[in-house]
């Protein structure tokens, strides 16, 4: 992108920033860095000033600029309600264009042109997590055509951690006896890490493939587990099928009384993911299952919904700075653990893996659990 | 000294990481919420009392400025570096030193938020009064910075009349306390000066508040009339009663409508003008007061009286009009606050003088105010990428506070001078009055380090 079209798209967006503040309390970037560049008022100040040539595009802009977790508190908390991670996101692009950008991005770029994954691993090996499935059998799960896609996203088909998420999803979706596949090897990455990484333009292709792809199972509904594939595909895809988060599928089996739920006595609380809650404006639905569950105690952490803060793993960020992630995560647990409870509930796997993995390193005892582990823990009670 | 030398001096004094000195870092501490920018040669983030006074010692002894940071909300230009030098912010100096419950008093370092601090002092069944609107950003050290008021500042008082006592840093860098826990000290009051000097005078890094009980009861009333004067009217009724509500906040239409747009405050959306009136205290006799306020109300032509149910719709009333500010941004990008004051009996009619103002200019004008105190806060709308309104928009700023001041009113009621009103200084001093005032700065700044180029205009002007 360059600084024209930068003007064009985001010059009346940051012209609304009138410096009042408001947002600096609500950044977890600022909460830690403690710097004006690490605060959202200074960030749309930068975006300000360079469209206005006040600012040159350099390194120097990476650091107030690669380090916003996109999480959009920030807009929340403002009374015009700047939208400054879209801006940001602009500067990255910007940055990019004139190589000002952090090089692990362009290593990512590559990696997803030649896997068409994050991890680098032949695609073919998306559906590995499969391993973990008990009593289903495959014939169920790749099917030519089927009335549900269940997209796996990059994350939970390839990172040891996570992938229970999607065995434990499907395994639900069969006993509820639910039409759906998945597109094994023909998945592609959605392109989300590009947009954070200032490469907006490169996710065309794959969501060109990923949309024949589903239009060739003949699906009515696409269902995710990983709420920034949700968010990309509802934002940048242009597509008529339905769209809906795990969480809600979920929901509408505990409405039509599809699931067979049993006591589990446990007493959790619930993290509201960034492109999930704020951005995407499911913040009932994962409440409504848990709270359906015989025996669990629920509790809200101090900030949820809307004021969710995020655990750190937003925006690339982790990739650039890690030890800002790591930052915003310890607080992330200190608020959980504040409830005084030991596991808290997710509905993205993002999430859990920057929750436990900073738990992990200091030795502090938490279980964090995707809300369909949940659900399949309440079914498999005896 | 080289800037370079200067900067890896202050390194040692606080740390590699808490000195900023890129191009990008200098320009994000050049502006707050006014509309001037200027740029410090450096910037840095101290964590204690000892490392300021070393930053100002050596910005004395090289006879570079220094100006003081909080979160940079001031709109008057305050934390601006006109003259360049060092920036101090106190982002990291935020922690709250004690909360003694049974003095009632508090002791934190000037970085913490006012809304973390009435929170924190909550918890203990006590109350930190002054509440700028400010208050979920505003830190402790800019509202002694600027003197600070807010809606219930009407009955409580405003920021000085909650200090005890602060830790101050002077030019050459020694440390002094000028007051602390008890009331009453015996000599010159240095707290009074200090609060509202806004960093001109001496660098704060410790402060010690007075805390009150928390009422025992609330009860919030929203008045929706159809004229300003008629709300205006009910205001001067209420106080000439002898009646003194913890606030008495008023909004016009223009404001009312922004406000609607983005949080749904329940303002309703046809009426000229809304007065929030909110009483605080013994239970005992609330419902009689608030009684009476209902009936001068409807003395006073009001259209209805809406009371607030529970905390939830309290708290949306106040949302809205914390907001308001950041709502009419919505309309047009910027705005100027024109922070003048008028006795209270004056209200009407300068209103009315704020609307031909507005119309002369051809300015849209929002007006959100402490009617109780006569503080006026005209909002002048405008979009400062266009150079000829915005110096339309100065002009009419000037005449709005001179029109103030020739109602018996003054310049500033609660945002200070700043670099904004410097000029508008001369309204209300004399020459000989100003000449005064720089006896009293030198005094305590004899290198005129301290924030130069605020508050006081230059002599020869
Ligand atoms: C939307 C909005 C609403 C507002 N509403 C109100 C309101 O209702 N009432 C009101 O009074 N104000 C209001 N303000 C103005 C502003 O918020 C207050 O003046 C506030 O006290 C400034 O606090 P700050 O931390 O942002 O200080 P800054 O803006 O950073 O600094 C303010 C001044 O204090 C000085 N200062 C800061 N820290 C120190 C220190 N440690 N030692 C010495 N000097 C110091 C600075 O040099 C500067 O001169 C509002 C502002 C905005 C943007
Ligand atoms: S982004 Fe919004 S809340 Fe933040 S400083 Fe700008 S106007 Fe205020
Ligand atoms: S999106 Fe989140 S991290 Fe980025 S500026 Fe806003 S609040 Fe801060």
């Amino acid at each position: 992108m360059n600084i024209v079209q930068l003007k064009k798209l985001q010059y009346e967006e940051v012209a609304k920033c009138t410096r009042c503040g408001f947002c600096l309390p609500n950044c977890p970037t600022y909460a830690v860095r403690r710097n004006e560049a690490s605060t959202p008022r200074g960030r749309n100040a930068i975006t300000r000033a360079i469209i206005e040539g006040r600012l040159e595009l350099s390194d120097d802009l990476a650091e107030a600029i690669f380090t916003c977790l996109g999480c959009g508190a920030c807009t929340k908390a403002c009374f015009p309600a700047v939208n400054t991670k879209d801006s940001v996101f602009s500067d990255r692009a910007c940055l990019t264009e004139v190589h000002a950008n952090p090089k692990i991005f362009e290593k990512l770029s590559e990696a997803l042109n030649e896997y068409h994954n994050i991890s680098e691993d032949d695609n073919e090996d998306r559906a590995e997590w499969q391993e973990y499935l008990k009593d289903v059998p495959g014939e169920f799960i790749e099917k030519d055509h089927a009335e549900i896609v269940y997209f796996v996203g990059c994350v939970a088909s390839f990172f040891p951690m996570a992938q229970k998420i999607p065995a434990d999803f499907a395994t639900i979706m069969y006993h509820a006896g639910l039409d759906f596949t998945i597109l094994g090897g023909e998945e592609w990455c959605c392109g989300f890490p590009l947009i954070g990484a200032g490469m907006p333009e490169k996710v065309a292709e794959l969501k060109a493939h990923n949309l024949e792809k589903i239009k060739r199972v003949g699906a009515k509904k696409a269902v995710f587990s990983c709420p920034s594939c949700l968010h990309t595909w509802k934002h940048l895809y242009d597509t008529d099928i339905e769209l809906l988060h795990s969480s809600q599928l979920l929901r509408d089996l505990v409405g039509q009384n599809k699931l067979d739920l049993k006591p589990v006595e446990l007493k959790v609380t619930y993290h509201d993911p960034c492109d999930l809650g704020r951005n995407t404006g499911v913040f009932e639905e994962p409440r409504e299952v848990i709270k359906s569950i015989p025996g669990i105690e629920f509790v809200e952490l101090p900030n949820n919904r809307n004021m969710s803060v995020c655990c750190g793993g937003g925006g690339n960020v982790e990739m650039v700075a890690p030890d800002l992630s790591a930052a915003i995560a310890q607080r992330k647990i200190e608020e959980i653990l504040s409830t005084e409870t030991k596991t808290v509930i997710s509905s993205c796997q993002q999430c859990l893996r920057t929750i436990v993995t900073n738990a992990r390193r200091q030795n502090i005892e938490l279980n964090a659990m995707d809300l369909t582990q949940l659900v399949l823990k309440s079914l498999s009670q005896k | 000294m080289e800037i370079d030398a200067l900067r890896q001096r202050l390194k040692e004094i606080v740390g590699q990481d808490f000195v900023l000195s890129s191009n990008v870092d200098l320009m994000l501490y050049g502006y707050d919420a006014y509309l001037e920018m200027r740029r410090p040669d450096v910037v840095v983030i101290p964590e204690n009392t000892e490392q300021v006074s070393q930053v100002v010692r050596l910005a004395y002894e090289e006879a570079v400025p220094v100006t003081a940071r909080g979160s940079a909300t001031s709109l008057s230009g305050g934390p601006v570096p006109l003259k360049g030098g060092i920036v101090i912010h106190f982002s990291r100096m935020n922690r709250i030193l004690e909360i003694d419950v049974v003095n009632k008093r508090a002791r934190v370092e000037p970085g913490v938020i006012t809304l973390d601090l009435q929170t924190a002092v909550a918890k203990k069944g006590l109350q930190y009064a002054p509440d700028p609107a400010s208050q979920k950003t505003s830190t402790m050290g800019g509202n002694v910075g600027e003197n600070s008021g807010g809606p219930h500042c009407l009955k409580y008082g405003v920021t000085t009349n909650h200090i005890m006592g602060l830790k101050i840093v002077l030019y050459d860098g020694e440390v002094v306390d000028t007051g602390g826990k008890a009331p009453d000290r015996p000599g010159y009051d240095l707290t009074g000066l200090l609060v509202g000097s806004e960093g001109t005078l001496g660098i704060v890094t410790e402060i010690t508040v007075r805390l009150i009980e928390q009422p025992e009861a609330i009860k919030t009333l929203l008045g929706i009339f159809e004229t300003i004067e008629d709300a205006s009217n009910t205001v001067s009724a209420i106080i000439a009663e002898g009646i003194v509500p913890a606030t008495l906040e008023m909004m016009d239409r223009l404001v009312i409508r922004a406000v609607e747009e983005s949080v749904h405050a329940g303002y309703p959306q046809d009426a000229e003008a809304v007065l929030i009136i909110e009483l605080d205290g013994l239970k005992d006799g609330m419902e009689r007061i608030a009684d009476r306020i209902i009936e001068i109300c409807l003395a006073n032509k009001v259209r209805e009286v809406k009371v607030a149910k529970d905390e939830t719709e309290r708290n949306i009333l106040w949302t809205g009009r914390r907001g308001a500010f950041g709502a009419v941004s919505r309309l047009r990008p910027n705005y100027m606050v024109c922070d003048g004051t008028v006795p209270r009996t004056k209200l009407p009619e300068v209103l009315r003088r704020v609307t031909e103002i507005g119309r002369e200019y051809n300015l849209p004008i929002g007006n959100v105010f402490h009617a109780g105190d006569g503080n006026l806060h005209p909002l002048i709308l405008f979009d400062c990428r266009n150079e000829e309104e915005t110096a339309r928009v100065r002009e009419a700023g000037t005449k709005i506070l001179r029109l103030c001041v020739d109602a018996g009113g003054t310049i500033s009621g609660e945002h200070g001078i700043g670099l904004e009103k410097l000029h508008e200084m001369s309204f209300i001093f004399s020459p000989d009055d100003i000449a005064a005032l720089w006896k009293l700065k030198n005094a305590f700044d004899p290198v005129g380090g301290f924030n130069p180029g605020k508050v006081l205009p230059s002599l020869a002007s």
